[in-house]
């Protein structure tokens, strides 16, 4: 019997492996459609970037997921459960969000805004268990010398990474992050990326959904990769199938070289230039 | 070497100790504040050797002590609480600094009130007076004449009530301004229906209700004589002298039962505070609804205070911030203690304005502004990196 489970469980035959499962999520700011029958659904253990330009619908997208703004038609399921049958807290217990920055008139303490992400999980008074998920994730992403400064007196990407570790202290199945690395230099974007890919490899059943403009990093950490265009989904896959030459030129008009993952490489996305529209060449040269 | 998570008791610990501190301190000048005055019946130390029943007192000084400065020292210390209180409460759930408990045009409709109740002479409590009087006298008809004249019949002695006077000249400007302010009250739960509502338009409509307030009380201020406009002004002013003693006791137990619903939102007002609504959503609280009950809390709490003793608008603004200077911007934290604070300075306040320049006593409103401001000044600009 025993055996069965673990055979089981490794293929997937009793515990179902869908995280989350969006279906025609349709969303519109007035008139302005900003998403158009989006599908798609995600696996546990998943680290899935979302690409697309500016505008395309990724933060709209992530807010829907997290109940923040409320879809025009569609479903939204967790675990199964539509996501409007659980309450803000239960959902904050499943999910957490890191908004793409966090200005803020009133600071508080690095340690303390870090213990917000613990509020779901407590009722008023602060366990020593709290305590110690807090004091473990600051360690976890290197931010022990910030535990005890000023929010507010932090650089953007301190500040970034605090709210990062915010929602990892939250411990929840499923992680949204809304450019995470937007404010982060060369070294942290890696060092930021790592630690969540490690969360999503070591955690329980956890995933993630990263919306993030650079491609490199996204080929690089993403299981999978989830390309809008236009408020719709244009293509769904792995790294290797999604981000082509000609996706890449059509979603964000630039001509490309992509080199082929190797051994020692992950795989690389060479800019080029670019692509001019012929009608606009042809105005140029009249 | 200590673990973050030792530092962060250490801290939380050393800051309650700090609230605490801060008590002793209100609780002392309290006492203080119970042995000064103006009258030369009554010196510092024998008011206390009255009180603790050393001395036997004349009338006069017993008057002093119950009916004047008790009543005064129990509204300074309640009111100083409810208003910073109110002032962290919406300072918080609206995101902004320079909120004070009268942004949302709670005083402007007490005001309206209190203006209404001077000048035109209209009180909002008659029609409810003369309801409760008709009552009383059904009552009085129907069981109370029967069997007054059944006793006077078997025992020929009758019970004496008197018909129960609802309305007194010194309740009206209070009962208006009170009721008037609840009415800005609703009109903010009304608004808040809405389940589009930001931060900003409550703001907003709370300006818009101030100005049409405003607008209100000059054109009556426009046709009135000197004295009821002087009236008027001394009720603008912020006094304590005008509350009783039964007024203060009561105002204290409704908001002593309504402080640890204040208390009950501190953690949903610090997700709040710092980071807006998404923020808030993604950890579990509800911004729209939050925001609504605290918003109709603090006004509900401001409108108490201020219908009995006028307009005291800095408190609400400063005691706040000067209580994140000292303990962050921690709401488990910051409610207990702003409410010190504000009970403190407001004590302070008072307790200066009446011996500064005795027998003339200054408003607290006045003195509150006078000193609180360049103190205030000093300790922003002072502290400034601190938070």
């Amino acid at each position: 019997m025993n055996n069965y489970k673990n055979y089981a469980q490794n293929y997937s035959i009793i515990d179902n492996d869908e995280l989350l499962s969006v279906e025609n999520l349709h969303f519109s700011w007035g008139e302005n459609k900003v998403l158009n029958g989006i599908n798609f659904t995600i696996p546990k253990n998943e680290l899935v970037a979302v690409l697309g330009i500016n505008g395309a619908g990724k933060s709209t997208m992530l807010k829907c997921v997290n109940r923040i703004l409320k879809p025009e038609k569609g479903f939204i399921k967790l675990l199964n459960k539509d996501i409007n049958d659980l309450n803000l807290v239960e959902l904050a217990k499943n999910i957490s969000y890191v908004p793409q920055s966090v200005l803020t008139q009133f600071s508080m303490d690095v340690f303390d805004v870090v213990l917000l992400g613990r509020r779901p999980h407590i009722n008023w008074r602060v366990s020593e268990n709290d305590r110690e998920i807090v004091s473990n994730t600051l360690k976890f992403l290197k931010l022990e010398d910030f535990a005890f400064r000023s929010f507010n007196k932090l650089s953007g990407g301190e500040r970034q990474r605090v709210i990062i570790a915010k929602a990892v202290a939250q411990d929840s199945k499923l992680l949204l992050m809304d450019e995470p690395t937007s404010d982060l230099d060369l070294k942290n974007q890696i060092v930021v990326m790592k630690n969540i890919k490690k969360l999503i490899r070591e955690g329980k059943d956890k995933s993630a959904i990263i919306a993030i403009h650079d491609i490199n990093i996204a080929a690089r950490f993403a299981d999978r990769i989830l390309l809008l265009h236009q408020n719709e989904l244009i293509g769904e896959g792995t790294p290797e199938e999604v981000l082509n030459e000609e996706n890449i030129a059509t979603v964000y008009g630039v001509s490309c070289v992509v080199e082929k993952r190797t051994e020692y490489e992950s795989m690389r996305i060479i800019i080029k230039d670019e692509i001019k529209q012929k009608n606009k060449r042809k105005e140029e040269e009249e | 070497m200590e673990s973050i998570s030792e530092i962060h008791i250490k801290k939380s610990k050393f800051q309650i100790l700090l609230i605490l501190a801060l008590s002793l301190v209100t609780l002392i000048l309290a006492i203080t504040s119970m042995g000064v005055g103006s009258s030369e019946n009554l010196g510092f130390f024998s008011t206390f050797k009255i009180v603790l029943g050393i001395d036997q007192s004349n009338d006069i000084q017993s008057s002093i002590i119950w009916r004047i400065r008790l009543p005064r020292v129990i509204i300074a210390i309640v009111g100083g609480a409810a208003l910073a209180t109110a002032g962290a409460l919406m300072q918080g759930s609206l995101g902004n600094p320079l909120v004070s408990p009268l942004t949302l045009g709670v005083a402007s409709g007490a005001a309206l009130g209190a203006a209404l109740g001077i000048i035109i002479g209209f009180s909002i409590s008659e029609p409810i007076g003369i309801i409760i009087d008709f009552l009383w006298n059904l009552i009085l008809n129907i069981i109370i004449y029967p069997v007054n004249m059944i006793s006077m019949a078997i025992f020929s002695v009758a019970l004496d009530i008197p018909p129960i006077p609802f309305t007194g000249a010194e309740t009206v400007i209070i009962t208006n301004a009170f009721i008037f302010s609840l009415f800005v009250v609703f009109l903010i739960i009304k608004l808040g229906n809405y389940r589009s509502v930001s931060a900003e338009s409550y703001i907003l409509v709370g300006i818009a209700i101030t100005f049409i307030c405003g607008a209100i009380v000059s054109t009556m201020t426009y046709f009135a004589s000197d004295s009821q406009l002087s009236q008027l002004t001394h009720w603008s002013f912020g006094s304590l002298a005008r509350t009783s003693l039964i007024q203060s006791i009561s105002i204290s137990i409704i908001i002593i039962l309504l402080m640890p619903n204040a208390m009950k939102w501190a953690w949903d007002l610090n997700s709040l505070s710092l980071g807006g609504d998404d923020f808030a959503i993604s950890t579990g609280v509800d911004p729209i609804v939050t925001r609504k009950k605290i918003l109709i809390l603090s006004a509900f709490m401001t409108s108490i205070i201020i219908s009995f003793t006028g307009l005291i608008g800095f408190l609400g603004l400063a005691a706040p911030h000067m209580s994140r200077l000292i303990v962050g911007n921690d709401y488990r934290k910051l409610i207990p203690c702003s409410a010190v604070f504000g009970s403190l300075l407001m004590l302070f306040a008072d307790t200066l304005g009446r011996t500064l320049f005795a027998p003339i006593v200054i408003p607290v409103g006045i003195m509150l502004s006078i000193i609180g401001g360049p103190f205030f000044m000093y300790l922003l600009l002072q502290k400034r990196r601190k938070y």
